[in-house]
Parts: structure tokens; C-alpha cells; sequence
């Protein structure tokens, strides 16, 4: 694979040969992926791609059929092809393994029946056996870190889409993880909300956060990423620098995945000039 | 027409029979309740031996006429297992698994009707399943299965009139003695009649309220 990411450093998250089929459908062929630590790497592919199996692959939220996954130089997962044998780690080392893997959710999954503070805390408190003093003293730090210090005590269902996706945010980042995965943090909500939601990611990479991102948002993937992976039909067709893959694309798929966004702007332009 | 004297006069009787009834609905629904909760983890689990152990539970009870199940429990049962097993006994088991198997539907389906992301944010997390079910799955799911639980509470507190055939001395059991010496079935049959409605009603009434109040 060519090295092509911005900032280079131990690969924290390694992927080869991964295979993954539902059923007579074979939703990952073969893929290789590595990420370095600090770097923010883009998922972009049309849906069916296989994207969203291969982020919940990496933290075995889907078993894979074969391939190979390390995390942090640990492997994690093992199976060198069909009908061999399978090694994979223990349920209690695979438990271990994704309390330091953050996770943020399209549908934000936040638990309904805690507070947005219980909702932070309580990985720590119940993976971890964590005192409530620091996790509390943590876990509100978090949350003005998202910007949601004045919602502790609310109920989840009292916040708006973003406000939501900035707690589940929040959540993950208490566990205090290697790296985040991200699966469509904003496809699930409103247009107006999907910003405050990118700012948070934004300050994140900033800060040197490892990321693996999910995303049909070609702008966070061409301003924030480092790289972008762009899957199509369960292949990776292009992997490589934003500019390089989005704006100058060599490979007729992801020249195509473009064009239709910029058709898409095209059918807007007379109407944004009416107004 | 109606002489209620023999209502009165045998107050202590139906006190006592109600007593017995109240006894077997509370320990039979716990009983029902523990194990219809270990049933229901089973039809979830991924093995297939403990799920299928679960399954064939579940429709095996939900097959069979409590009355046939009851009688068998105590007449056959015994012979079956070279064992003495007294009617309370026998009542109380026969009781408690019937009602376990409707239970454990209840909660099997409450539990399943949970969002998948919940599990998989619990996960995602580090939990094990055992936490994930604890911290996550359960209070929420049990809140939605308040209603329908309670309204298999009450099918268990009319089931346990079955049990005066194995002679138990239950509600209905101290009705039949007392209009075998009063000769007033129509008075005493009544009384028992309105001494379920009168608990009975409130409850469904509460029940319903739950209902509404959860959704």
C-alpha cells in the first residue's frame, strides 16, 4: 500500500484480506486498510458499498469471515481463508478490546432511560468499575467539550438531533478510546443541525484524534480528512490525499459518486440565484 | 330469594379461601416471573441447544390444558418419579411454569422489541452481554412490558381456581364445602364471583392506566 497519508506514525488500526458476505452477498472483497495514529481517515462510497460492515468489522460489532485485523499492534482478529480455522480473541478480550474503540452511531443510540450526564458516564462506570467522582468530573468536561454542559440532567429525548449526537460524542470520547469510529454521525439529521455536529468532529481532529469517518459530507472529507478511502462494491477503488481522489479523480467510479454531487448543485444553482 | 346469612355466617371460611387464593397468585407469578425471565434468555440465546430448550418450553406449556397439566402434576407425576408430592406442591409447580411459559413470551418479545442500537451502543462500549442486559436492555424493555405483565398476572390470580379440583383449599375450593353444608350454591358461587370482580376489577383498571401511561 502506498503511503500516502499527511501524518505518518505507528499504524494503530491494520486491516488485510478482510472478507465479509451476508448470506450469498459478499459485502467486503478483500480489503486492506491502514491507519495511522492521529490520522482521519474518510469512508466515502455510495450505500451498499460496504462501508458501514467494514467500520463495525473493526470493532467486531460484525465478525468477519477472513482476513486479518490488528488494533494498536494487537491481533484482534485471524482467519486465513474459507473453511480454515478461525482465531479470534476471547469474549472477554474482545469486550476489552472495544471499550478503547469509540463508536458514534448514525441513529446516535443513546440509552433513553439515563440523563445525557448517566449517558456519559456510564462506560466507565460499568466496563470500567470507575469511582462516580472522577467519571462525573470527567464526563461533564466531555460534555462542554461538545458544548453541552447545560443538558446534564435532561433526558435524551428532550434534545434536538445534533444536541444528541454531541452527547453520544461525548460517551465515547469518556472511555477515553485509541480511536473513534464515526458511521454516518450526520446523515441522520436535519440539514440546519448537521454543522454543530461537524464542528465537534473538527475540533477532535484538531486535537490529534485517530478517526475512521463514515460520511457522505464531501466537504468535512475534502477540509478535515487526511485521506480519503473511497469502497465501491465492497473493493477499495481509490485511497489517498482528499484533493488527489475527490478533485482530480483518476477512477471512473469515484468520477461518477462526484459528478452526482456536483449535478446536484448544478440543479440547485437557478434555484439559490431566484432567491 | 337470596338468603346472604350464609355469606355472614362463613365469613371465616371465604376469608381464608381468599387467604390461600391470594397466596398461590403471589407465589406462583414470582415463581413464573424467575423462571419465564431464565426461559426468555434462553429462546435468545445463539446456541442452539439452550434456544431450542427454551422453544420447546414455551409451546409445550402453551399446548397444554392447565386443568390436564395440573391433574397430571399431581396424579402422575408421583408414579412418574417414584416421589411424594404433596397438592401444594404440585399446584404451586404446575402453576408456576404454565405460567412461566407466557411470561417468558412477554419478556422474550419486550426484549426483542428493543431497538438493535441499543445493544450495539452497549456494546460498542465494552460491555458484556450480561452488563449490556443488566444496564441497558432490561430497564427499558421491562418498562414497556409493565402492561401485558400485569395483565398475565391477573389470568394467573383466575387460574389458580383450578386448584380446587386437586383440593387445595382455595377461594372456589371453600365455596363448594360451604353450599355442600348450606345448600345456598346460588349465594356463596356469587359472593366468590364479586370477591374476584372487586380485586380483579382495580387491577385491570390500574393495568390499563400503565398502559397509557407508557406510551
Amino acid at each position: 500500500m502506498n503511503m500516502t497519508s499527511k501524518k505518518e506514525g505507528q499504524s494503530l488500526v491494520s486491516v488485510r484480506g478482510l472478507s465479509k458476505s451476508f448470506g450469498a452477498h459478499q459485502v467486503l472483497r478483500n480489503i486492506d486498510l491502514d491507519v495511522h495514529e492521529g490520522e482521519v481517515v474518510a469512508l466515502l462510497g455510495s450505500s451498499g458499498s460496504g462501508k458501514t460492515t467494514l467500520l463495525r468489522c473493526i470493532n467486531l460489532l460484525e465478525m468477519p469471515d477472513y482476513g486479518e485485523i490488528e488494533i494498536a499492534g494487537n491481533p484482534i482478529f485471524k482467519c486465513s481463508g474459507e473453511g480454515q480455522t478461525r482465531s479470534s480473541i476471547s469474549q472477554k478480550q474482545v469486550n476489552a478490546l472495544r471499550s478503547r474503540v469509540g463508536m458514534v452511531f448514525q441513529h446516535f443510540n443513546l440509552f433513553p432511560h439515563m440523563s445525557v450526564l448517566g449517558n456519559v458516564m456510564e462506560g466507565p462506570r460499568t466496563v470500567l468499575k470507575e469511582k462516580p467522582a472522577e467519571n462525573r468530573e470527567r464526563a461533564l468536561d466531555y460534555l462542554a467539550k461538545v458544548g453541552m454542559s447545560d443538558f446534564a440532567e435532561r433526558r435524551p429525548d428532550r434534545l434536538s438531533g445534533g444536541q444528541k449526537q454531541r452527547v453520544s460524542i461525548a460517551r465515547a470520547l469518556n472511555m477515553r478510546p485509541k480511536v473513534m469510529l464515526f458511521d454516518e454521525p450526520t446523515s441522520a439529521l436535519d440539514p440546519e443541525l448537521v454543522g454543530e455536529v461537524l464542528e465537534t468532529m473538527m475540533t477532535l481532529a484538531k486535537e490529534g484524534m485517530t478517526m475512521i469517518v463514515v460520511t457522505h459530507e464531501l466537504g468535512f472529507a475534502l477540509e478535515v480528512a487526511d485521506r480519503v478511502v473511497f469502497l465501491n462494491e465492497g473493493c477499495v477503488e481509490a485511497d489517498g490525499p482528499p484533493g488527489d481522489v475527490l478533485l482530480h479523480p483518476e477512477n471512473e467510479r469515484v468520477q461518477s459518486f462526484v459528478n452526482r454531487f456536483h449535478a446536484t448543485a448544478e440543479l440547485m444553482r437557478p434555484l439559490l440565484q431566484e432567491s | 330469594m337470596f338468603d346472604w346469612s350464609v355469606i355472614t355466617q362463613n365469613v371465616d371460611l371465604i376469608l381464608k379461601g381468599l387467604a390461600i387464593t391470594l397466596y398461590y397468585t403471589v407465589v406462583t407469578t414470582v415463581l413464573g416471573l424467575v423462571i419465564g425471565l431464565i426461559v426468555a434468555l434462553a429462546q435468545l440465546a445463539k446456541i442452539g441447544v439452550i434456544h431450542w430448550s427454551g422453544r420447546i418450553f414455551v409451546e409445550f406449556f402453551r399446548n397444554v390444558p392447565l386443568l390436564v397439566w395440573l391433574l397430571w402434576s399431581y396424579y402422575a407425576l408421583p408414579i412418574f418419579l417414584d416421589l411424594n408430592i404433596t397438592k401444594q406442591l404440585a399446584g404451586i409447580l404446575a402453576l408456576s411454569l404454565y405460567g412461566a411459559a407466557y411470561y417468558a413470551e412477554i419478556l422474550r418479545a419486550g426484549i426483542q422489541s428493543l431497538d438493535k442500537g441499543q445493544s450495539d451502543a452497549a456494546r460498542a462500549l465494552g460491555m458484556s452481554t450480561g452488563q449490556a442486559m443488566h444496564r441497558i436492555i432490561l430497564p427499558q424493555a421491562f418498562r414497556r412490558m409493565i402492561p401485558p405483565l400485569a395483565g398475565q398476572t391477573i389470568i394467573q390470580m383466575k387460574n389458580t381456581t383450578l386448584l380446587s379440583v386437586i383440593t387445595v383449599p382455595d377461594l372456589l375450593y371453600q365455596a363448594g364445602y360451604i353450599s355442600s353444608f348450606t345448600y345456598r350454591p346460588m349465594e356463596v358461587y356469587t359472593a366468590v364471583g364479586v370477591v374476584f370482580l372487586v380485586i380483579l376489577i382495580p387491577s385491570n383498571y390500574l393495568a390499563r392506566k400503565l398502559e397509557t401511561h407508557n406510551s
